[in-house]
């Protein structure tokens, strides 16, 4: 499998508190990864900053071969990749359709009518068809996730990043959303997923990558992760500091 | 949805036919200026409500990007001996691009900051032409020449209903294109539209612009219908006006926006015995519509026809 | 420029300071605990200084009790506006929170500005002052009703930060403007401090509208432009930081004081005296928003 995403030395500091220590990390396309830790180990903070929404202090990040440091979140859309938000970013004024236009039509290629067309297609396969002329506000959390998904797929793309996709959605929509994620990766697109439910990360990943303290103390399969030492320290030490 | 649309073209149309009328029906020259002066409002309190409902930019510098627009527009007719349409253009486009800059300048600006810088530019605009009182005669006020010489009240009144509607058809195809999807997903969120690939900086930035250079044209209008301009266009009690206006038509729509400025403007004339009452009556109005009626005037009476609707089959 | 003439100006500058922060400190206390930046500040001041106005010429009260009356009516007025307009926000009545905020206390400004030119009328009215007489130090002579003003303004200021610090109440206000859910989570009733924050904000607005009064005259707009140079020394001092305001009220007095000598044509150097503070807001609010002393509020 070709390497699609290399991390390299990466390092991010909010002030006095370093989040991310010098991070490295290479994953090829159509791997599916978990992304696990402590509250606090650097997950989000390393999402974010492959996604573009925060500076890195030190080291580089190559995504398909180019350097992507320091480039806008709009343009790595563009160039295939995807996100989800911890707290879903719906637009709650505009309908489900026009939430999907957005995506689609950010592509000034790609006319209205064939975008409409795309997005009615994925809104049916992920069972919204009936909802597409209500307001996003009107949807239910877990369907408010589902549009999340649906959104990043009008971007066509080759790397998503998913950040707590399953946080209170209850279980057969979990299911569901499960198969979502399993079809992309049939698909040869790459998935991150940052989850602290460790059945969707057992359940869905080959492999698991654990942080602590900005630290990666642990890249290997679920089995091997959850036999790890370190990982447990770090996790029941969390618990004894609770 | 087809006849949702029909209805709402409907709608426009009746308004439309109802302004074109309404001088026939016997008004006296002192309200056809009324209107005139409405139809002005109703430019500026569009525009506003573009920035402001549309993409969620709040921004009090509009009162300030009129007044350059008018300034500008002026001054190059009388120095440059430009054709007042050459003038008006002039102004559109050197506000344009202030509200460019200012849009750029205000990125990472949100709320209450992104209020106060704009009433800082806005401030430092009219400081800034009351100042230079030598080019601009500050507050003694600049004349203009006329937009259409020797025309009457009924010439001003159709040019600039004209003008207004065509500004309001123009702001409804942008609104209606993608580009209105990108100015609300900024609104409802901008981190999450920027992961959907909309370039956020860029349409803030032309938002402003847009917003500024309608703003501009309504400016430059003025100062040639008037033909005598002073700073205190560029104020912040004018700017109050403008937002009142605005609000109490419904500044998520701006149609309605403009409806609530040629009603505010004819109102204000209307209640002439009320004196100083009536802005405080305006401003109240403002306060009961923000608190109680967010949507506006206009706005209530479209979700109700639309209920109606629904309820009817 | 002798010496003489600097100490005028330096002095002058510390005098309008201290009414810019005590105006200043009110809309620091109600942007700290309700986050909202109120717009009609500037109005509160000027219908202080119409209380003052009232309490001493109408109802021919002394001084020191018409300073206390202002008060006392600003800070009923205060808490009404708190609980008729602000407190639905807080309590999710409102659809979208900063825009509303913004715009009905600017709304408020307006009907506030043009109802004190409905009762009062346009005339500029200037009722007694505190203190009648001169000053004299050496050679420097400054007028007596500024001079009580000002002192007056700094003692207020300083009650004010010596409350903030060890009462109740003031530690009440600097836990909510830090972390509302934390203080409510410890059993502060954060409805009541909000109203307790705009009411004493109001007040300190009103206190140094009745202050200015007598020096400056009491108009229905004269609370326009103050109250952008509270904003400017909020923001310079940096929005939650308390003391911060106080050391912005210094900077900008000085900056305006010294700023008008840059443009060498003196009519027009007057005319943008208040363009120097709002180019001051406009480059704090671009290269360093916390402003001074302010804290960063991280994003994402």
């Amino acid at each position: 499998m070709a390497e699609q995403l290399a991390i390299g030395g990466l390092t991010k500091s909010f002030g006095g508190l370093v989040a991310l220590d010098a991070i490295d990390l290479r994953i090829a396309r159509g791997e599916l990864v978990g992304l696990i830790g402590p509250n606090g180990s650097g997950k989000t903070t390393l999402l974010n900053i492959v996604s573009g929404y925060y500076a890195a202090n030190d080291g580089q990040v190559r995504y398909e071969g180019r350097a992507i440091l320091g480039w806008a979140p709009h343009q790595l859309a563009r160039i295939g990749i995807g996100r989800s938000f911890q707290v879903t970013k719906v637009f709650r004024r505009l309908t489900l359709l026009e939430n999907m236009l957005v995506s689609g039509l950010a592509d000034w290629r790609e006319s209205r009518a064939a975008a409409t067309d795309r997005a009615m297609a994925i809104l049916d396969d992920f069972k919204l068809t009936h909802l597409a002329h209500e307001p996003a506000a009107n949807l239910s959390g877990g369907q408010a996730k589902l549009l999340e998904f649906a959104r990043i797929m009008m971007l066509s793309p080759k790397l998503i990043l998913l950040d707590e996709p399953f946080g209170g959605v209850h279980p057969e929509l979990k299911s569901f959303m499960y198969d979502k994620v399993r079809a992309w990766n049939a698909d040869n697109v790459t998935v991150i997923l940052i989850s602290h439910d460790m059945g969707s990360i057992f359940g869905l990943c080959r492999r698991v990558v654990t942080l602590s303290y900005g630290n990666i103390i642990c890249d290997g399969t679920p089995e091997e992760t959850r036999a790890d030492k370190a990982v447990l320290e770090a996790y029941l030490g969390d618990q004894h500091a609770a | 949805m087809i006849r949702r649309n029909s209805f709402k073209a409907a709608g426009a149309a009746c308004l439309l036919l109802f302004f074109l009328g309404l001088p026939l029906l016997g008004l006296t020259d002192y309200w056809i200026y009324t209107l005139t002066i409405g139809f002005y409002y109703a430019l500026l309190a569009a525009s506003w409500s573009l920035l402001v409902g549309y993409v969620g930019r709040i921004s009090f510098a509009q009162a300030a990007m009129s007044g350059l627009g008018g300034y500008v527009s002026a001054l190059s007719v009388i120095h440059f001996n430009l054709p007042v349409a050459g003038g008006l253009l002039l102004g559109i486009l050197l506000a344009g691009l202030i509200g460019f800059a200012i849009g750029l300048l205000t990125l990472r600006l949100h709320g209450a900051y992104l209020g106060l810088t704009t009433i800082a530019f806005g401030e430092i605009l009219r400081i800034a032409i009351t100042a230079e009182h030598g080019v601009t005669e500050g507050s003694r006020g600049l004349q203009a020449p006329a937009l259409i010489p020797g025309g009457t009240q009924l010439d001003y009144y159709y040019l600039f209903l004209a003008i207004t509607v065509f500004s309001l058809l123009l702001m409804w195809l942008i609104l209606r294109s993608r580009i209105g999807l990108f100015f609300q997903s900024i609104r409802e969120d901008e981190d999450g539209a920027a992961s959907l690939g909309v370039d956020v900086t860029l349409w803030k930035a032309l938002a402003f612009a847009c917003s500024s250079a309608f703003a501009g044209l309504a400016g430059g209008l003025y100062a040639h219908f008037v033909q005598l301009i002073t700073p205190s266009m560029m104020s912040l009690q004018e700017m109050g006006f403008v937002l009142a206006m605005a609000v109490v038509g419904g500044f998520h729509n701006v149609l309605y926006a403009a409806l609530g400025g040629v009603m505010l403007q004819s109102l204000l004339e209307a209640l002439r015995a009320f004196g100083e009452w009536r802005l405080v009556i305006f401003g109240l109005l403002a306060i009961l519509m923000l608190r109680f009626a967010p949507n506006g005037l206009f706005g209530m009476l479209a979700d109700t026809l639309r209920k109606k609707g629904k309820s009817h089959g | 420029m002798s010496l003489l003439a600097i100490s005028e100006q330096a002095i002058n500058g510390l005098i309008v300071s201290t009414f810019y922060a005590l105006t200043a400190l009110g809309l620091a206390i109600i942007f700290g605990v309700l986050r909202i930046v109120n717009f009609a500040h500037g109005e509160l001041y000027m219908l202080g200084g119409y209380a003052y106005y009232l309490a001493v010429t109408a109802l021919g009260v002394p001084p020191v009790l018409g300073v206390v009356i202002a008060a006392c009516a600003l800070m009923a007025i205060g808490a009404l506006i708190e609980g008729l307009l602000i407190r639905p926000v807080h309590q999710g009545k409102v659809d979208r929170p900063e825009e509303y905020a913004i715009m009905v206390t600017f709304a408020l400004s307006i009907l506030l500005l043009n109802l004190a030119n409905s009762v009062f009328g346009p005339w500029p009215q200037r009722p007694a002052p505190l203190f009648r007489g001169r000053v004299e130090i050496g050679e420097l002579i400054i007028s007596g009703d500024r001079l009580a003003a000002a002192g007056t303004a700094v003692l207020l200021i300083s009650v004010v930060l010596l409350a903030l610090r060890f009462t109740w109440a003031g530690r009440a206000v600097r836990a909510v403007s830090q972390n509302r859910q934390a203080a409510e989570i410890y059993g502060i009733s954060v409805a009541r401090v909000g109203m307790i924050a705009f009411g004493v904000g109001a007040a300190l607005a009103g206190l140094a509208g009745a202050l200015i009064g007598p020096v400056f005259n009491v108009t229905p707009p004269m609370g326009v432009v103050p109250v952008i140079k509270a904003y400017i020394i909020v923001v310079l001092g940096g929005l939650g930081s308390i003391p911060g305001a106080v050391v912005g009220a210094l900077i900008l007095g000085q900056v305006e004081s010294f700023a008008t000598i840059l443009i060498p044509d003196p009519s027009r150097a007057l005319a943008y005296k208040d363009a120097y503070g709002l180019i001051v807001l406009i480059l704090v609010l671009l290269i360093r928003p916390q402003g001074l002393f302010g804290t960063r509020e991280r994003r994402a």
